[in-house]
């Protein structure tokens, strides 16, 4: 029940929802079929689900919902592995969520990436498209992430750029679980995605700054700045507005929600935002450092 | 009379690996494995801020 209340509250839900969101969890009859894909990324993704504690990553993969294909958990490999895959979007089609992690290449007919001798781009094609909703999780498979900066060699871009489909975004470098949790839990108690903004993100996680809901903020106003690390000011949690945080420019719940239940997120930890739920944000909010 | 095993995906690692084995008399007589992605960060990181390339590389 205390897990039912954080996450109700990061999705912006009033506390009359605690209950209902408490029954999403205790109906087994409701998981849905997912299916987790993994295209350009470095798996921090799938990292940031292990660390999921509303609830925690057993109860959500064996009891919310039905995890039928992730290449880093599932005993099955190679052809085994292809059938899974194909058994999974055969029997669900329409139905199953696809959630994507990482960025799809799309140069030289996307050559750069491929699993069981397929391109990215035709198993994303293959695959995002008998989905019932596709769920883009992480910078890169929302927008495409570090392997898309400039001068991006293999040509990569986010899910819906490369295949121009809709999907939901849940961007961040990596992701919190708790916005990936809160929009599967979304789905299934009101029957729809949640709210998103133009970048298809959902508002409840991504509808406010960094620097809006930062525990600095008052430093930032009274004129309050860190300049250099490891001074005294540093040491008095002043605003990191001039060694470079992004806050400002940058759309995520993480001052009120925290990483790793609640315990800390980066600017609490002394460094700069760097602006990792943003678009391009490796181009555009380089160098991290220097303020823009 | 060798046959050739390919698994492809390699799963509950981290990244795309494809390993290629040669048996011949119930042995394994020849093997490649091969890394199935290229993001080129080596590349993206040229030029760049060098307090920037930590951030970079943790994402390999």
């Amino acid at each position: 029940m205390k897990y039912c209340g954080m996450l109700t509250a990061t999705m912006g839900l009033s506390a009359s929802f605690i209950p209902k969101v408490a029954e999403v969890y205790a109906a087994p009859r409701q998981r849905p079929p997912v299916v987790w894909l993994q295209f350009g990324e470095c798996t921090g993704c799938s990292e940031a689900l292990l660390r999921t504690m509303y609830p925690w990553l057993d109860e959500l993969v064996l009891e919310i919902i039905s995890l039928e294909y992730h290449e880093t958990v599932m005993a099955a490999a190679g052809y085994q592995a292809e059938d899974d895959l194909k058994a999974a979007i055969k029997k669900y089609q329409g139905k199953f969520i696809c959630i994507v992690e990482g960025a799809i290449s799309t140069k030289d007919n996307g050559i750069y990436g491929k699993i069981a001798g397929k391109t990215f781009l035709e198993t994303a094609n293959e695959v995002c498209r008998k989905a019932g909703t596709v769920i883009s999780v992480g910078n890169c498979a929302s927008f495409g992430g570090i392997q898309a900066a400039a001068p991006n060699p293999g040509g990569y871009k986010g899910v819906s750029d490369a295949l121009g489909i809709k999907t939901v975004n849940i961007p961040g470098c990596p992701y919190n679980p708790i916005n990936l949790v809160g929009t599967l839990v979304n789905y299934l108690l009101l029957g729809k995605l949640p709210d998103l903004d133009d970048l298809g993100r959902p508002l409840f996680a991504y509808g406010t700054t960094v620097h809006d809901q930062c525990p600095r903020r008052s430093h930032f106003e009274n004129d309050e700045f860190v300049k250099e690390f490891g001074s005294k000011e540093a040491e008095m949690g002043y605003c990191l507005y001039q060694m470079g945080c992004k806050g400002p420019d940058t759309y995520n719940n993480c001052p009120t929600v925290k990483f790793n239940d609640g315990t800390s997120f980066p600017i609490q930890a002394g460094h700069p935002c760097i602006g990792c739920s943003q678009p391009n944000f490796w181009d555009k909010m380089t160098p991290f450092f220097e303020s823009a | 009379m060798s046959r050739k095993i390919t698994i492809d995906p390699i799963t509950r690692i981290e990244g795309h690996l494809r390993i290629e084995v040669e048996i011949a008399g119930g042995k394994v007589v020849n093997a490649w494995s091969s890394g199935q992605m290229f993001r080129g960060i080596e590349v993206i990181l040229r030029g760049r801020d060098p307090r920037d390339a930590p951030l970079f590389t943790q994402r390999t």
